[in-house]
Formats: structure tokens, sequence, C-alpha cells
């Protein structure tokens, strides 16, 4: 097998975030088996995969909405733990989920902030959740985020989310990943909803990210976008490893014959259909 | 833009919410005080214009009797929140002030009692939240056992049905009047508080330089809030006096909308109520948020049957378990506005639905309708208002 050199890629950069062997259950579903991935600063890996391969679920591992069964978590060459969500932010992970997880009743500054909501100075004394929400701060914030990705058509930021195109629900929810100190950020796919222009300005964002040197996690079905931003691409199939490629070493027809038929094609079917 | 669309816009504003349960609220204050008294003038049935309803003392009254209702709705409001129903309150209710009965009886000073109780209520409510946040069963089935199970328990408490309570802490609450000239001075004070506050507000928006809020909507809202306020002080003095029980009603209601608008605590409830899966993903706490919720409800209650002994002089079973006390309750919290669904609502709005469903009583009464008239006009208002709630939600799904 070559999948030795293909799962580090040949001139991989030092991994910023890296897992090893990560394994997932729901109940019946073996989502994932034995997922190795990483990501390096100022680098857009992309993952891809067929439906149902386990991408969303192993961002979703990185972000600590799900715990993994088992695997080990490696932040710049340290063991680390992320088992909630809570334990990822602290560690500067953040992610923009396939279905956004806005909350279309409050309006756009209360989503860019919720969870992690500034209060007013002088109330210590009470415990957290009942000091007093400096929302004006809250906008401020709100509106630098948004002007960071240069979204025009946003006209207010205390306009309801359920109100709002998915594009502009796509630039919030990338501004809320972005606005917090963040270091890696996970995008799933970001553009499926969207129109070309719209599509444009989220490659945009993407670019900016990998030049503020953040590592970028890009997860489409788009070769074409893919091509464009990513520097390598890792790719998954039936919740395991196929390969990790450098961008500028493949074509989209390698990835396309990876993600469908894995790379050892014979071998690979039979163990399925005994399974 | 169509109506629909027009009113779907103005529901999402923050005082828009108030607009349709006010608009509400004037028709059946016009027909029952207006429409009504001219067309018996007209028919000859009454031989001048009387306005029964608008008179100071039936306002009071109505004020009085939808306090219990209000009480009961705000803290259903709660749980409406976050899209879970309590269809126990009102039997907490009664379980609370049948507790309150026999421990004054028994010779516990009042205040003791009260405490007391509204810790029983607070336990009643949080054991419901923890069977729906941990255990996972949904809040319908919950409450709706906790409903029987603590009708039972109130008449466990009171077998006889009925307990008069004489204790002068407890109807104190409801006896006790501001002076006159206290309660406009209070009128006077809040109003103030609140110019002051949206005042400000706007000074440090332009400040740092964020959207502004235009100005006929900053002065109308204080100079509205004002006309209500002052209005409502001067009636109740034309009668008798502003009630302790009043006072208190808002003083809570004002906390409870505080912490559900202003804190991150209120914050969390919005976010669980509108998208739970992503409050959980953000690393809320939900189960617990879900459990708090359910404990202020039970505590709202427990309010409740002290309001009620208070108010009565006596506990009595129908008074608050076995009667119409829970449907009022939830009735106002909807009719105010606040949706079944989730993630939208306020607990002043509770307050003005209170007021649509004890007008509704209030004014049926006087005009002699018969008890099937007033449930058939009280569930027909009801299914209005939930038709609003989800034709205006149909709103959040469409781009
Ligand atoms: N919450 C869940 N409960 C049960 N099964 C799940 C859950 N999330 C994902 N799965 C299953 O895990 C597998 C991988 O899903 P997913 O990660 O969403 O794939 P992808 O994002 O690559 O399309 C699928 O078989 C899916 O049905
Ligand atoms: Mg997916």
């Amino acid at each position: 097998m070559t999948s030795e050199n293909k799962l580090v890629g040949q001139a991989a950069p030092p991994a910023h975030l890296a897992v090893r062997g990560i394994q997932k259950r729901f109940g019946g579903v073996h989502a994932l088996r034995g997922v190795d991935f990483e990501v390096a600063r100022g680098e857009v890996m992309a993952l891809v995969g067929d439906n149902g391969a386990g991408k969303s679920t192993l961002m979703k591992v990185l972000a600590g909405a799900h715990a993994a069964d088992d695997g080990a978590f490696l932040l710049d060459g340290q063991p680390v733990t992320v088992a909630t969500p809570n334990d990822a932010s602290a560690l500067g992970i953040q992610i923009v989920y396939q279905d956004l997880a806005l909350c279309e009743n409050l309006d756009v500054s209360a989503n860019l902030s919720l969870g992690d909501e500034p209060t007013k100075p002088g109330w210590g004394f009470l415990p957290r959740l009942l000091r007093p929400l400096d929302d004006l701060e809250m906008e401020v914030k709100a509106r630098e985020a948004i002007d960071k990705l240069q979204v025009r058509t946003l006209q207010s930021v205390r306009a309801k989310v359920g109100g709002l195109s998915g594009g502009q629900r796509q630039a919030i929810a990338i501004a809320r990943a972005v606005g917090t100190e963040s270091t890696v950020v996970m995008l799933d796919e970001p553009t499926a909803a969207l129109g070309v222009a719209q599509t444009r300005q989220v490659l945009e964002v993407v670019k900016r990210l990998r030049e503020t040197q953040h590592a970028v996690v890009y997860i489409s079905h788009n070769m074409r976008d893919i091509f464009e931003v990513a520097d390598r691409i890792t790719v998954l199939r039936h919740g395991t490893n196929v390969a990790t490629y450098t961008t500028s070493e493949t074509t989209p027809d390698e990835i396309v014959v990876a993600m469908t038929r894995g790379l050892d094609t014979v071998s690979d079917e039979g163990a399925g259909d005994a399974a | 833009m169509t109506i629909l669309d027009r009113f779907r816009a103005l529901r999402e504003t923050q005082f828009g919410a108030f607009v349709p349960v006010l608009l509400a609220l004037a028709a059946i204050w016009g027909y029952f005080g207006l429409v009504l008294p001219a067309y018996d003038v007209m028919t000859g049935e009454a031989d001048s214009f009387r306005a029964i309803f608008l008179s100071p003392r039936n306002i009071y009254n109505l004020f009085m009797q939808s306090a219990v209702i209000a009480t009961l709705a705000v803290g259903i409001t709660i749980v409406l929140l976050l899209g879970e129903i309590d269809l126990s309150a009102a039997a907490t209710a009664g379980v609370c002030a049948a507790l309150l009965g026999v421990l004054v009886l028994a010779g516990v000073p009042g205040w003791l009692a009260c405490i007391i109780v509204m810790g029983v209520g607070v336990v009643m409510g949080a054991a419901q939240g923890v069977l729906v946040a941990y255990v996972g069963i949904p809040s319908f089935v919950v409450t709706l056992a906790g409903l029987l199970g603590y009708q039972g328990l109130m008449q466990k408490i009171l077998p006889t049905g009925n307990l008069n309570v004489g204790d002068p802490f407890v109807r104190g609450i409801a006896r006790v009047l501001i002076p006159d000239m206290w309660g406009l001075a209070l009128a006077v004070v809040v109003v103030a508080a609140f110019a002051f506050a949206n005042l400000r507000k706007q000074s440090q928006r332009k400040a740092k330089g964020l959207e502004l809020d235009s100005p006929l909507a900053l002065w109308g809202q204080v100079i509205a809030f004002g006309i209500i306020v002052v209005a409502v002080v001067l009636t109740l003095n034309a009668y008798r006096s502003l009630p302790l029980l009043l006072v208190l009603l808002v003083a809570l209601t004002a906390l409870l909308g505080w912490i559900s608008v202003s804190t991150p605590y209120g914050r969390s409830l919005f976010a669980v109520g509108g998208n739970a899966e992503s409050a959980r993903r953000l690393g809320m706490k939900v189960q617990r948020i879900r459990v708090s919720a359910f404990a202020i409800v039970g505590l709202m209650a427990a309010i409740g049957g002290i309001f009620g002994a208070s108010r009565f002089g006596s506990v009595s079973y129908t008074a608050f378990a076995g009667g119409s006390l829970l449907l009022e309750a939830i009735g106002a919290a909807v009719i105010g506005g606040t949706s079944l669904f989730g993630g939208r609502g306020s607990v002043w709005n509770a307050i003005l639905g209170a007021l649509v469903i004890g007008s509704l009583g209030n004014g049926l009464d006087l005009t002699g309708a018969s008890a099937a008239d007033k449930l058939m006009v009280s569930g027909a208002i009801l299914l209005l208002a939930v038709a609003i709630d989800a034709v205006s939600r149909n709103n959040a799904g469409g781009r």
C-alpha cells in the first residue's frame, strides 16, 4: 500500500491541530473508524468524501459537539482533551455547521455572541448567567465582525436572522466562528446553498482566513472551489481515510475516483460486501 | 408586501409585539364599555348612558381578578419560551395555597409560611423539569401527570375542599393600599426611570456610532408608557388606591422581564427555544436551563397561590386546581403573543393577555351572559390567538 506516504502528503507543514485514530459510533452506525486528520496554520485543508462518508461527524468531533469514542487530539504536538464545545472553543477551534446552527428568533448581534455574551462591568457579585448583558458592546463587535467579512448586503445587526437570505446567514455563521479568538476554523459545505456571487464571497473569506494564519478546514463537493482554495485534500470514505493529497500534485479526476472507489477498488468493495 | 407580511414584520419589532394584544384589549373595552351601553340607550333598555364596565370600581376589580391569572401566565411564559408547556401550574398554585392555609392555621407566622410555600413550589416545578430534561419525557405528558397528581395532593391537604385564611400578613398582600400620593409618586418615578434608561441608551448608541432608534419610536414609546402607567394609577385612586398586590405583581414581572431579556440566562432561554441543538453545540447547559425554567413556573405558581389566598381570604379546590385557572393562564400567555412553538414572547405580554381574559369574563358577567357563553367566547379568542401565532411563525421558515 502507498497510503503510508499519501496520508501525510509529500511536503506536509507541521500540523497545528491533529487527530489520530478517531472512532465514533451512533448506536449501530460506525460513522468514524479510526480516522487520522491534521491541519496546519496558514493552510486550507479540504475534506471530501461521498455523502455519509463521515465528514460532518469528524468536524463535530473536532468541535467537541460529539465526544469521540476513542482517539487522540494533538494541538501543536501537545495532547489535549476535546470532549465538549467549551473545550474546543477554549483551544481556539471554531466550526461553521452545515445547518449553520443559528437561532432564527434572535437578531444578528445576539447570534454572533451567543454562548459568550459580554456583560457590563461592576456586576461581578452576581453569577455570570445573571449579570446584565452589554448589548451595545455586542452590536459593536457584531459590526466589526461583519465588516471584516465585507458583507455589504446586511443592513442592520439588529435584524432577526429568520428574515435573512441564505448567503447572509452563511456570512453570519462564519463571522461567529472568526469573531472569537480562533486559530482553527472549520466550514461544513458553506457554499452548498449559495448562488455564484455569494459563493465567490465565501471563497474570498476562506482565502483571507489563510492569510491571517488560521488553520482552515473546508468541506465541499465542488471540485472547482476546492482546487481554487485548498492547499491539501483529505479524502474520507465509509468512515476511514483514503488518502491525503497536495492539491498542486493531483487532479480533480484522481480525487473523484478516490472518493467514490477508494485506492484499492477490488479488495475494498469485497470487504464492504462481506461486512 | 402584503398585509400579512407587514403584520409579521410588525410583530418582529420590539414594541410591535404588544400591538395585537393592545388592540384586542381596546376592542373588548370599547365593546363592553361604550358600544353595549350606547346600544342599551338606543333600544330604550336603559334610560341613561352608564359606562359600568369602564367605571373605576370595575376597573379596580378587573385588575384584581386578573392578577392571579397574570402571575401564573408570567411563569408559564418562561417555559413557553423554551418551547415547553406546563399544564400543572394551577394545580401547583392550589397545593401551595392549601399548604399556606394549613400552615398559618397551625400557627406558623404568615411571612414564614409564604417562604416555605414558595420553596415547595420551586421543588414541585423543578421535579417536573428533571423528568422533562433528564429523563426526556415530553413536558406535555409530565405536567399532565403533574396536574392530576397535584390535584389529588390538594384534596389530601384540604379534605373539606375549603379553608378560610385569616392571617393578617397573608390577607395584607391584597388589602394593603398604597396611599394616593405615594402611588402617583411611584408612577412618576417609574416613568422617569423608563424615559431616562431609553434616552441614555440612545445617547450611548450615538457615542458608539451604532444605528439609532427613530426619535418618533423612542418618544412614542416613552409617552405611551407614561400615559398608561399614570392613567392606571389615577383610575385606581379614583376608586380606592393602588393595591400592594398589583405593585408586587408588576415588580415580579419586571424582574423576570429583565432576566429574560437582559441577562445571559435569559438569552439562553430564547436560544434553546429557537434552536436547542445549536444552543447545545455552543456549550449551553440545555438540561439545567430546562429544569430552572420549570422551577421558575413553580415559584410563580406558588406566588399565584399566595395572591389568590390573600384576595379571597380562603383556599378552595375550585378556585385553583379544579377550576378554569390553568386554561385562563395559558390562554393569557398565548393571547399576549408568546409563541407555543418556543423562542418568541415576553412576560409583559402575559400581563396584557391576562387582562384580555379577565376583561372578557368580567364584561360577559356584567351583561349577564351564562357560563356557557363565557366558555365559548374564551375558546374562540384563544383559537384566534394561536392562529395568529401560527401565521406569524410561517414567516420564520420563508426566505
Ligand atoms: N446524530 C447522528 N445519529 C445517528 N447517526 C448519525 C448521526 N450523525 C451522523 N450519522 C451517521 O453517520 C454517518 C456519517 O454521516 P455524516 O458525517 O453526516 O456524513 P457526511 O457529512 O460525510 O455526508 C452517516 O451514516 C450518518 O447517517
Ligand atoms: Mg455532511
